[in-house]
């Protein structure tokens, strides 16, 4: 617990100003990492926040792009280290995308039948389930 | 792995945009806007995978994302009505329970990354180990002079790792992309397209003229198809 809170005592020692300054000329697999995190954070908030459909698919497409980014940083990362299978990563990322474009493509044919059937894309008019 | 001087410049550069883009994704009343919103935000992405030294993802991620799915994205979009979104003028972020969880596990996130950053501190900064890059810096400059370029090279690494450890998940992939397609031309036809069809359902013909959705022209001519089918395979037996 106590290093939660030494980020505010770095601060106090002014030390971590110059720690920043040294990450943000120098971005390391941290601020791979932070980037990838808040792209998550962003898509989660499109899928729980939008009543559109397809903009929820696309808020999916967000997410699953924000992990595709973590499996390089790291890859790169092991590349670098020197680890055996360090493109290991990236064929994941391929399979990643790979089941997007699937999910994409079945995704949308169940929003046009959708739309055929009940004229609406909004999902909270899509309530046939709920009682 | 650092990055330094104008690779830096190029990360930050592509790292904000495509937060931007991704929030602007998320926040645009118009379903078409967001689309166009999440190619940028793609493309930037594609730009950081250039960065991190996956030109093959990168160039995949733009020709399969930007040039398939989104341009599948925006023929929807344009299937189903526009401007649905826009005609009802309400506040965007109307729904307190959801922009609650959505704002708690963004906190959660943030907070368990500042954690994980603080408790690793200084195991992602290259201390012993700076000396392995350097190494394989100059290995690539004396690779160079061999006119074997780094990209295709690391491409072809990818591509033989691909096909040794993830043959079988490559050939999963593959019946799973022929599932998504049978799949989704069966979902999105219509039902006179499926009466249109050699080998209809007499099931399916009985169902639809229940419904009245069709005139009786098409009802007969589907049937006679239906019984013709019938007769052809009693004929094979």
């Amino acid at each position: 617990m106590n290093s939660l809170f030494t980020p505010a005592l770095l601060l106090l020692q002014g030390s971590m100003l110059d720690n920043m300054s040294e990450g943000v000329l120098r971005p390391d697999l941290s601020k791979f990492l932070i980037i990838a995190a808040l792209l998550f954070a962003v898509g989660v908030a499109g899928v729980l926040t939008r009543r559109n459909i397809i903009v929820i698919f696309m808020s999916i497409e967000l997410i699953l792009n924000a992990a595709n980014l973590n499996f390089i940083a790291f890859s790169r990362y092991l590349q670098e280290t020197g680890h055996a299978n360090a493109v290991a990563g990236q064929v994941f990322t391929v399979f990643i995308i790979v089941v997007a474009a699937a999910e994409a493509a079945i995704g949308l044919g169940l929003v046009i039948a959708l739309y055929r059937n009940r004229e609406t894309i909004f999902v909270d008019k899509i309530d046939l389930l709920k009682w | 792995m650092v990055l330094h001087g104008w690779e830096s410049v190029f990360f930050w550069v592509f790292a904000l945009a495509a937060l931007v883009a991704g929030l602007l994704t998320v926040m645009a009343r118009n379903a078409v806007h967001s689309a166009l919103f999440l190619i940028s935000a793609l493309i930037s992405v594609a730009a950081l995978f250039v960065l991190l030294g996956a030109e093959f993802i990168a160039g995949v991620q733009i020709l399969v994302y930007v040039g398939g799915v989104m341009v599948l994205f925006l023929f929807v979009i344009m299937l189903v009505n526009v401007g649905a979104e826009e005609r009802e003028q309400e506040e965007l972020f109307n729904r307190p329970a959801q922009v609650t969880a959505a704002v708690c596990f963004a906190a959660l996130l943030v907070f368990g990354l500042f954690y994980a950053i603080n408790q690793s501190a200084g195991r992602f900064l290259p201390d012993a180990s700076e000396e392995a890059p350097a190494a394989a810096r100059g290995e690539r400059l004396r690779r160079a002079e061999t006119r074997v370029s780094n990209i295709s090279e690391d491409t072809q690494r990818v591509g033989s790792s691909l096909y040794r450890y993830g043959a079988l998940p490559f050939e999963i992939a593959s019946v799973l992309l022929l599932v998504a397609i049978v799949g989704s031309v069966l979902l999105a036809r219509t039902a006179k397209q499926e009466l249109a069809a050699d080998d209809v359902d007499p099931l399916a013909v009985s169902d639809l003229s229940a419904a009245g959705e069709l005139t009786p022209a098409e009802i007969e001519a589907a049937a006679r198809r239906a019984h013709a089918d019938d007769v052809w395979e009693q004929s094979k037996s």
